[in-house]
């Protein structure tokens, strides 16, 4: 069975007009699928409930994973030829110390990049579906998703709250 | 700036990525010139080789070393304005955080070419990377060249990945408002960036964890750099204080460069109300900072020089003051010590023209800093018989010239081609700034 | 502290601190009479040298915040300026360290081959009183231009603050002219104490062993007294903040700020500390190793090397990357405290051994934690006395919230 919904974006000016609309939204129980922004928002998140960051789970692997990476690297190639350099034993712990720091901050680079990109959801071949651009530029854009036959309140809903409208084409989707 | 709004940040910036006039095509060609004439000069020490350069016993290290440590220098004031100064939340560093950034890519890959460029043989370069062979040959991890090697790589591999991140979102603002084949181009670039909260939320996460690596990274690969010299035992290189000094006296020379950088570039692209003029101060007033700072080494060195009443310490010294490099010496201490302190003046601070003539200074100063200490400790160390001088052949300073013009060459296609403020930040500071509660 | 409007003489509080500083003066003065006077003396310039380092780290960071127009801080640079209470105490402690220089200065009456131009006691102490003067002069100034804005005509009574107020009532002060000066004051007080804190480190405590020196050691020394005068802050901050019966109160996101200083400071203090320790162990050279192997390397005071590192680095460096942490005011009293332990324990390490070569039993006992103690006992003693002059500077207007 498929249900016929409709896409539409509200395209709020301020934050403050965006997150009083999500609050309302909230009330009434219309979806809301994604809200865009041009800047990062603490309201705008803490109205939605977001749950916090896993991309800092991903830095730290990737940190632990270096360091040890780095001192085993360095004091594992001693080891192959174990020649006594400059009075310094073998396995010397004071200047391995710094290649396991250096591997240290790759790795949780990578790690973050990493954490980043998964978390991001990027990158995103189809950015463009249900996007408006003026989102990047100035406006704060919330995308709501109703059924055909709501999709008249919807409107009237946003115009009440003073947004801009954007409809998106009609998606079959399955129920 | 209270008139701004996100519609003219985004006006202004994108307005300079508009098709570029013959000035800057004629400026382009110069500058590349200038690179293939260090190319040029390259390829001539690679055919007949290193010997055409001016190193010799005592001095095996000149300006190809200079050079390095110069440019490795210059990168890390970019990364202390993007990270440390986010992690901070110094909203003064905004406007000039892009530029920035874009002075530290471009300059740990100017830097990274000298020490191919030092090896004469470069394609014996792989000597330095752990990369397993019939040999079972593998480089020496306690060797500080080793730990330039995984520093300098992590430090341009961390700040490529920051300076991209950071563009993300701006990339994405100009896909949306170009067409054709640089809103394919763009398209390509920006990853698919929506700005939805999802994704917001986890970017502001992920670039604050990249500040917070940044920052330890930009410490520890100036020491890195700066234990090339001080592991060593040479009068004048061996000392505890290298680490913090050259921390700092790359801080100083970096925020000089992104002086230098900044105020033309200002003019040109119609940027005033950007980066203003309280930006360019809150600049030179770090300035001034540093350059206590590096006083202070300077005048602990000779201090500590005395007291140790060492005699090789104490001539080591003297003759830096007083030597056969004397001159380069005090251009080096007045440069980089006295001429900042011309900013402590508010009159100095905010007239462009003096600002843009002491950050000169203070380059020219920084550089004649590591020659004083690479090439002067090496000259005159332990024995009198050893002692002996270097100079620059013609070569050298045709890559020097080539290195300069190599990255000015960077810096002006980036400024015609991507954003060179950051409309993001500067739409968060009108943001926060409208958000202020208290 | 709304309920007494004057200030008695002596509260049960200071009373306690008094007892503490008395004891350690007891303690001191019976060691110093006693069999082993450097050990005593040791003790004295160790605990000296920490607190006062406590007191001029922590004003610090008013001086900071103010120049760097923070607007987060105000009610944390209040509690910073009650730190400078204890200078005109410090510059007593100082002159009394005079009394005992035959058994304070290792190098007395040994040939420094020239050195001896630098290394005499009455140089020394002359050059060290005069910085200390200029450094504490910088910081009252300060404190004196600072408190014009912060001072309330309340009915409070107090010698100081009826000295400053009727001062003022005489001569109004212009705010502008006072601001200018304030912060002229700080960016004083900051430059002196990057001089004098290195100066004093040079001659009080790297001089201890004449034939060893370090480039970095002044800047070590005054890293050293940001970081313990934050957790010195960090420490009164909390204590008030639990304290029911003041008004003070911070926001977590201020503890999580002061949290993340003090965590930076930290990294800078291990930082310095790893930087002088990896050129000298790997330039290998014997004139500047022999410090550091009897240090770090040989027995007892190798163990002391190893929990100084622990105390003062690996564990506040993985306890404090929580982000949480930072905003409990108990765990952070303890984190704090066991940090200004461990730089105890750290100054004892660097002077130890140019006190007693070749000591076999362990060289800390609990006659240097109570002379320690004493000293701490005189800290808090002068923080409570001002902040009791000045109860207006505990009025927070956010109000206590966890």
């Amino acid at each position: 069975m498929t249900i016929e919904k409709t896409k539409m974006m509200g395209l709020f000016a301020t934050e403050a007009e965006a997150v009083d609309a999500i609050a309302d939204m909230q009330t009434r129980g219309w979806t809301i699928e994604r809200v865009h922004s041009p800047v990062p928002s603490e309201k705008i998140g803490k109205a939605l409930g977001l749950k916090k960051s896993r991309v800092g789970w991903f830095t730290l692997a990737g940190g632990i994973t270096g360091f040890f990476t780095g001192f085993l690297f360095a004091a594992f190639t001693a080891t192959r030829w174990s020649l006594i350099v400059s009075g310094k034993p073998i396995v010397a712990l004071v200047p391995f110390f710094i290649v396991g720091f250096e591997f240290t901050i790759l790795f949780a680079v990578f790690g973050n990049v990493i954490g980043l990109i998964t978390q991001a959801n990027l990158p995103r071949f189809d950015y463009s579906q249900d996007y408006d651009p003026s989102c990047s530029a100035d406006q704060y854009g919330i995308l709501a998703a109703c059924g055909q036959e709501e999709s008249g309140d919807l409107k009237a809903f946003f115009a009440e709250k003073g947004a801009r409208i954007n409809t998106f084409e009609t998606a079959e989707e399955a129920a | 700036m209270s008139e701004l709004t996100y519609k003219e940040i985004d006006d202004t910036v994108i307005d300079t990525l508009r098709p570029p006039g013959a000035k800057y095509w004629a400026m382009i060609a110069l500058l590349f010139c200038g690179v293939l004439m260090g190319a040029g000069c390259w390829a001539w020490q690679i055919y007949m080789g290193v010997g055409v350069a001016g190193m010799n016993t005592p001095v095996h290290w000149g300006t190809y070393l200079i050079n390095f440590v110069f440019w490795v220098g210059i990168a890390h004031s970019g990364t202390l304005i993007s990270a440390i100064l986010h992690l901070f939340r110094a909203g003064w560093r905004n406007p000039i955080a892009r530029a920035a950034e874009t002075m530290t890519v471009f300059a740990v890959c100017t830097a990274g070419l000298f020490p191919f460029i030092h090896l004469g043989r470069m394609w014996l370069v792989f000597y330095m990377l752990p990369l397993p062979n019939q040999r079972t040959l593998w480089p020496n991890f306690q060797s500080p060249l080793m730990f330039d090697v995984v520093a300098i790589s992590t430090y341009l591999t961390v700040s490529a990945l920051f300076w991209y991140t950071g563009l993300m979102p701006d990339l994405a603002a100009i896909r949306d408002r170009a067409t054709g084949t640089r809103k394919r181009i763009f398209t390509v670039l920006s990853l698919g960036w929506t700005g939805d909260q999802g994704q917001w939320h986890n970017y502001a996460r992920g670039y604050l964890f990249f500040a917070a690596l940044a920052t330890p990274l930009v410490i520890s690969v100036h020491s890195v750099v700066s234990w090339d010299f001080a592991l060593g035992v040479i009068p004048g290189w061996h000392t505890t204080i290298f680490a913090p000094y050259f921390v700092a006296g790359a801080i100083h020379s970096g925020l000089a460069m992104v002086l230098t950088l900044l105020i033309p570039l200002r003019k040109i692209l119609n940027y005033e109300r950007l980066i203003t003029g309280h930006v360019l101060e809150s600049v030179a007033k770090t300035i001034v900072f540093t350059g206590l700072i590096v006083g202070f080494a300077y005048g602990t060195e000779v201090f500590i020089a005395w007291y140790s009443h060492n005699i090789v310490e104490m001539e080591t010294f003297r003759w830096r003051a007083f030597g056969d490099y004397a001159v380069q010496y005090w251009i080096m201490v007045v440069c980089n010590t006295v001429a900042p302190l011309f900013l402590l003046f508010k009159k100095v601070r905010t007239d462009l023209k003096w600002l843009f003539v002491i950050s000169i200074l203070v380059n020219i100063g920084m550089w004649y800093e590591r020659f004083v200490i690479i090439v002067g400790s090496v000259a005159h160390d332990f024995l009198p018989h050893a002692w002996g001088l270097y100079s620059p052949t013609i070569i050298e300073f045709g890559i020097m010239i080539g290195a300069f013009c190599l990255f000015f060459f960077l810096f002006l296609l980036f400024v015609k081609h991507l954003p060179s403020v950051s409309m993001t930040e500067m739409k968060e500071t009108l943001h926060h700034g409208a958000s202020h509660d208290d | 502290m709304a309920a007494t409007p004057e200030t008695r003489k002596m509260s049960p509080l200071m009373a306690a601190f008094a007892c503490l500083a008395a004891v350690g003066l007891a303690v001191f003065i019976v060691r110093a009479a006693g069999q082993h006077p450097a050990q005593a003396w040791r003790a004295y310039l160790a605990g000296f040298l920490l607190v006062s380092a406590i007191a001029q780290g922590g004003l610090v960071f008013s001086t900071l915040m103010h120049v760097v127009k923070a607007r987060w801080s105000g009610p944390l640079a209040n509690l910073a300026e009650a730190f400078t209470a204890f200078f005109p105490i410090s510059l007593v402690m100082f002159v009394l360290l005079f009394i005992g220089t035959k058994h304070v200065f290792p190098w007395l009456g040994h040939d420094l081959h020239g050195k001896e131009v630098w290394l005499n006691v009455p140089f020394l102490f002359t050059r060290d009183l005069l910085g200390l003067t200029v450094l504490y002069g910088f910081g009252l100034l300060y404190l004196y231009h600072a408190l014009w804005f912060k001072l309330k005509d309340n009915g409070t009574r107090g010698v100081i603050r009826d000295f400053l107020l009727a001062r003022w009532r005489a001569n109004p002060p212009d705010d502008e002219r006072y601001r200018q000066r304030m912060t002229l004051y700080a960016y004083l007080y900051m430059l002196c104490f990057t001089l004098v804190l290195s100066l004093i480190g040079y001659d009080l405590v790297m001089s201890m062993d004449p034939h060893w020196y370090s480039t970095l050691f002044g800047a070590y020394t005054f890293v050293k007294a940001i970081y313990v005068g934050f957790g010195g802050l960090i420490i009164l901050a909390a204590i008030l903040h639990l304290n029911p019966q003041v008004p003070f109160g911070l926001k977590s996101s201020q503890f999580h700020d002061i949290g993340k200083l003090f965590f930076g400071f930290c990294l800078v203090w291990a930082d310095f500390f790893y930087a002088q320790f990896v050129v000298i162990w790997y330039g290998n050279i014997s004139e500047e190793t022999a410090y550091v192997i009897e240090r770090t390397m040989l027995y007892p005071w190798n163990t002391v090397a190893w929990a100084v590192f622990i105390i003062c680095f690996v564990a506040p460096f993985l306890i404090l990357l929580n982000k949480k942490i930072k905003t409990v005011p108990k765990a952070m009293i303890g984190i704090c405290a066991v940090v200004i332990t461990g730089i105890w324990m750290e100054h004892h390490l660097l002077l130890g051994p140019a006190y007693h070569e070749h000591v076999r039993g362990f060289p800390l006992g609990i006659y240097d934690i109570l002379v320690a103690l004493g000293f701490f006992g005189l800290l808090a003693l002068a923080v409570t006395g001002y902040l009791r002059q000045f109860p207006e500077l505990l009025d927070t207007p956010a109000g206590g919230d966890a």
